[in-house]
C-alpha cells in the first residue's frame, strides 16, 4: 500500500507547491518531453497492473485450496451453519499441518465466519448470503497450536458484536491423546 | 417563493441567500436550496459520526451505537453528499448549456430526496438498524426476531425507495433533459462547453451509470415494496425476495454510484482547474488524455463490483473473482491517467494559490491514497484477510470524505455566481488545511484498525484492544468539524462582491 502511496505523497504536493508558491510561471519543459514523461507513465502504470495481477494469482485462497485438494492430502470437513448469534460447528478441534475444509452456511440472514489468529491477526474470512446452494467453502491448514477466535464480520443486528466462538489447534500428537 | 425560504432560513440563509439581481435565479435558486439542505443533513452525519467513539469510550450501549451507525452513514451518503454534488451539478450544467435547473422535476428530485431521507431517519429512530447497506434481508429477519417492528420496515423502505427514485430516475432525467432537449437561454449561458470537453462528458457519463445500474434495484426494490405494502403477496416477488438476488441488484448499484460520483466529481475537476492556470490559458494539459481517463473508469468500475462477492466463493465462480480483480485494478489505471493530466497541466501552466483550488487537489490526493487502499482490498487475497473489518468501512468513508472535499473546492468557485458574495481566502486557507489533516488522519486510522482485525459496524471495540483505534478516529474526526465549521464559517463571513 505505502510503496504507491509514499512516491504519490512526494510528488503531487511537491509539484503542487513548486508551481504554486515557488515558480507559477509556465514552465519550459518541452511538449516532446512530457510526450516522452506521458509514454513511461502510462507503460508503468499498465506494466504494474500486469504485473500484480498475475502474481496475486498464486496467493488467491482458492488456488491454495484447489492446490490442497489436488495433492491428495486427507482434508478434514467441518461444516458451520451460522444463525443470529451462534455458530453450530461439528468439529472445533484441529490438528496443526492437517488441511481443513470449512463449508459455512447461514439460515437467516447476512453472517461472516472469521477466524482470528492468537495474536489478533485475521487468517481468512468467509461472508455468508442466506439461500446460497453451496456452502461458502475454503480449505486451510493451521500452522501453529492455540485458541482461535471466531467473530461475525457482516453486520447482522443488535447482538452482532456477540457472535463469536473459537476453535482449538492443537499439535498432532495432542488431538490422538 | 423559494429564494425567500433560503433567505429566511436561520443562519444558513445568510450563507446561500441568491443573488436576484443577476437573472439566474433559474441556474442559481434550486441549486441553492439544495446545497443549503444538503449542508443541515451533513451536520446531522458529524454529531452521529463524533457520536460512535463516544459511545463506546462511555460505554453507552450497543442499541445507541448502532442507530448512530444507520443514521450516520445514511446522512453521510444521500441526503448530504449526493444532494451537494445534484445541487452544483444542476448549477454547472444549466451555466454550460444554458438552461434552467428549476421547474417541477428539479422540485420533485428535493422533495423524494429530503422526504425519503425522513423517512427512513423516523424509522431508524423508531428500531430499524440495518445500517445504510440494507444487508437485506436483516430487515425482516429483525422483524421476526421482534428486534423492531414491520412498520418500521414498511416506513424505512418507503424512505429509501423515495431516495432511490431521486437519484436513480429524477436527477438522472433532468441532467439528460439540460444537456439534449430543451432551447438554450443565451442569458443563463455563463461558460459554453460542448459533450466533447472531459467537464461535460463525466457528468453525463455519471448519469447514464445511475440509470443503467440502478434500474434492477429500482424494479427489485419495487416489487418488495409492492409486498411489504401488502398489494401483491410475498409469495409472487419471491424472485426479487431472495437475498443473493438483491445483494447483487444493491452492489451493482452501490458499488457504480460511488464509481460514478467519482467520475462526476474528476469531470469537475478537470472543468475547474483550467481556470485557475497562472498563465491564463484555461486549458488541460490533454483533454484527450482526460476524456480516455473517464472512459478507463467507466469501463472498469461496471463489473469491478464483484470484489464485494470474493469471500463468498463457490457462491461467486473464480473466475468472477479474478475478474472482479482485474477490473477493480484496471480503475487504477484510469487514475493513473488523472494523475498525470493533473499534474502536466499544473507542471507546464503553473496554478492560482486559491482556497477552491486547493480544496479540490488535496480532495485530490485523499481520493487517490483511499484508491490504493481500495485496489489494496479488492485484491482476492488481500480481501480474504480485511473484508468485514474497518478497513473497507474506511475506504468508503475515505471516498465520501474526498468527493466532498473536491465538491467543497467546487463550490468556492461557483458561490460568487450563486450569492454575488465573496469568500475570505485566510478562513478558506484554513479550512482546507484542517480538513485534509482531519481526511488523511481518518483514512489511515481506519486502515490501521482494519489490518489489526477490527470489525467493522461493530459495537465493542474493546474486544480486541481496538479503542486505541477510536480514539484516533475521534481526534482525526475533530479535525474534520473544525475544518467543515471553518468552511461555513468562511460563508458566514462572505462580503458582497460590490
Amino acid at each position: 500500500m505505502l510503496l504507491f502511496q509514499l512516491p504519490f505523497l512526494l510528488v503531487f504536493p511537491f509539484i503542487v507547491y513548486r508551481k504554486c508558491f515557488v515558480d507559477p510561471t509556465p514552465s519550459n519543459t518541452g511538449r516532446g518531453k512530457l510526450t516522452r514523461i506521458e509514454t513511461v507513465w502510462i507503460f508503468s502504470a499498465v506494466a504494474l497492473f500486469v504485473i500484480a495481477n498475475v502474481y496475486s494469482i498464486s496467493y488467491m485462497p482458492m488456488s491454495k485450496t484447489a492446490a490442497t485438494e489436488a495433492s491428495g492430502v486427507a482434508i478434514q470437513d467441518v461444516d458451520v451453519t451460522a444463525r443470529s448469534w451462534s455458530y453450530e460447528i461439528s468439529d472445533r478441534e484441529f490438528e496443526v499441518g492437517k488441511p481443513v475444509r470449512f463449508s459455512v452456511k447461514s439460515v437467516d440472514t447476512m453472517h461472516g465466519f472469521t477466524v482470528y489468529h492468537p495474536n489478533g491477526k485475521i487468517l481468512f474470512n468467509m461472508m455468508l448470503i442466506p439461500g446460497l446452494e453451496k456452502a461458502s467453502s475454503l480449505v486451510y491448514t493451521f500452522t501453529e497450536p492455540g485458541k482461535y477466535k471466531v467473530r461475525c464480520l457482516e453486520y447482522c443486528g443488535i447482538a452482532h458484536h456477540g457472535m463469536q466462538d473459537e476453535l482449538t489447534v492443537v499439535k498432532a500428537t495432542d488431538k490422538s491423546s | 417563493m423559494l429564494a425567500a425560504t433560503i433567505r429566511r432560513t436561520p443562519l444558513l440563509g445568510k450563507m446561500f441567500e441568491v443573488d436576484e439581481s443577476t437573472g439566474l435565479s433559474d441556474i442559481n435558486t434550486w441549486p441553492a436550496m439544495m446545497i443549503m439542505t444538503s449542508f443541515v443533513w451533513l451536520v446531522v452525519a458529524i454529531l452521529l459520526g463524533v457520536g460512535m467513539p463516544v459511545i463506546q469510550m462511555a460505554e453507552m450501549g450497543s442499541d445507541l451505537f448502532y442507530t448512530a451507525i444507520t443514521l450516520h452513514g445514511a446522512a453521510l451518503a444521500f441526503p448530504f453528499l449526493f444532494q451537494f454534488m445534484m445541487g452544483i451539478s444542476l448549477h454547472r450544467s444549466g451555466g454550460c448549456m444554458g438552461k434552467p435547473a428549476s421547474g417541477k422535476l428539479t422540485a420533485l428530485i428535493y422533495i423524494c430526496m429530503n422526504g425519503g431521507a425522513v423517512l427512513l431517519t423516523l424509522a431508524v429512530l423508531g428500531g430499524l438498524k440495518i445500517t445504510y447497506t440494507v444487508m437485506y434481508p436483516l430487515p425482516l429477519v429483525g422483524a421476526q426476531m421482534g428486534a423492531w417492528s414491520m412498520n418500521m420496515v414498511v416506513l424505512g423502505f418507503t424512505g429509501i425507495a423515495l431516495v432511490l427514485t431521486s437519484m436513480i430516475f429524477l436527477y438522472p432525467f433532468q441532467i439528460i433533459r439540460m444537456s439534449f432537449f430543451g432551447e438554450q437561454r443565451e442569458e443563463l449561458l455563463l461558460s459554453a462547453r460542448s459533450l466533447k470537453d472531459p467537464g461535460m462528458l463525466g457528468m453525463v457519463m455519471s448519469i447514464m451509470i445511475l440509470l443503467v445500474t440502478g434500474t434492477p434495484l429500482m424494479i427489485v426494490a419495487g416489487a418488495l415494496l409492492l409486498a411489504l405494502y401488502g398489494i401483491v403477496p410475498l409469495e409472487a416477488v419471491t424472485w426479487a425476495s431472495e437475498p443473493v438476488v438483491f445483494q447483487y441488484v444493491f452492489y451493482i448499484f452501490a458499488h457504480n454510484l460511488m464509481e460514478a460520483m467519482a467520475i462526476m466529481v474528476i469531470s469537475a475537476v478537470y472543468a475547474t482547474l483550467p481556470l485557475y492556470l497562472a498563465d491564463g490559458t484555461r486549458k488541460l494539459y490533454s483533454d484527450k488524455l482526460a476524456n480516455l481517463a473517464l472512459w478507463i473508469l467507466l469501463v472498469t468500475s461496471v463489473t469491478s463490483f464483484f470484489h464485494h462477492f470474493y469471500t463468498t466463493n463457490p457462491g461467486l465462480p473464480t473466475a468472477l473473482s479474478y475478474h472482479g480483480n482485474i477490473m477493480s485494478w484496471g480503475t487504477g489505471i484510469g487514475a493513473a491517467f488523472s494523475i498525470f493530466t493533473i499534474l502536466a497541466t499544473i507542471w507546464k501552466h503553473g496554478i492560482k494559490p486559491e482556497p477552491g483550488l486547493m480544496a479540490i487537489l488535496a480532495g485530490f490526493v485523499v481520493y487517490i491514497l483511499d484508491g490504493v487502499n481500495a485496489m489494496v482490498a479488492a485484491n482476492v487475497a488481500v480481501s480474504y484477510q480485511i473484508h468485514g473489518t474497518l478497513w473497507v468501512g474506511g475506504h468508503a468513508m475515505s471516498v465520501l470524505i474526498a468527493m466532498t472535499l473536491m465538491w467543497m473546492g467546487v463550490l468556492y468557485h461557483h458561490y460568487p455566481v450563486i450569492t454575488g458574495k465573496k469568500l475570505d481566502k485566510v478562513l478558506g486557507n484554513r479550512f482546507v488545511t484542517l480538513y485534509t489533516i482531519g481526511a488523511v488522519g481518518l483514512l489511515y486510522s481506519f486502515a490501521a484498525g482494519g489490518a489489526m482485525g477490527m470489525p467493522r459496524r461493530f459495537a465493542d471495540w474493546d474486544a480486541g484492544g481496538w479503542m486505541s483505534v477510536g480514539v484516533a478516529i475521534l481526534v482525526f474526526g475533530l479535525f474534520l468539524i473544525a475544518g467543515f465549521f471553518t468552511y461555513m464559517q468562511s460563508f458566514f463571513k462572505s462580503r458582497a462582491i460590490s
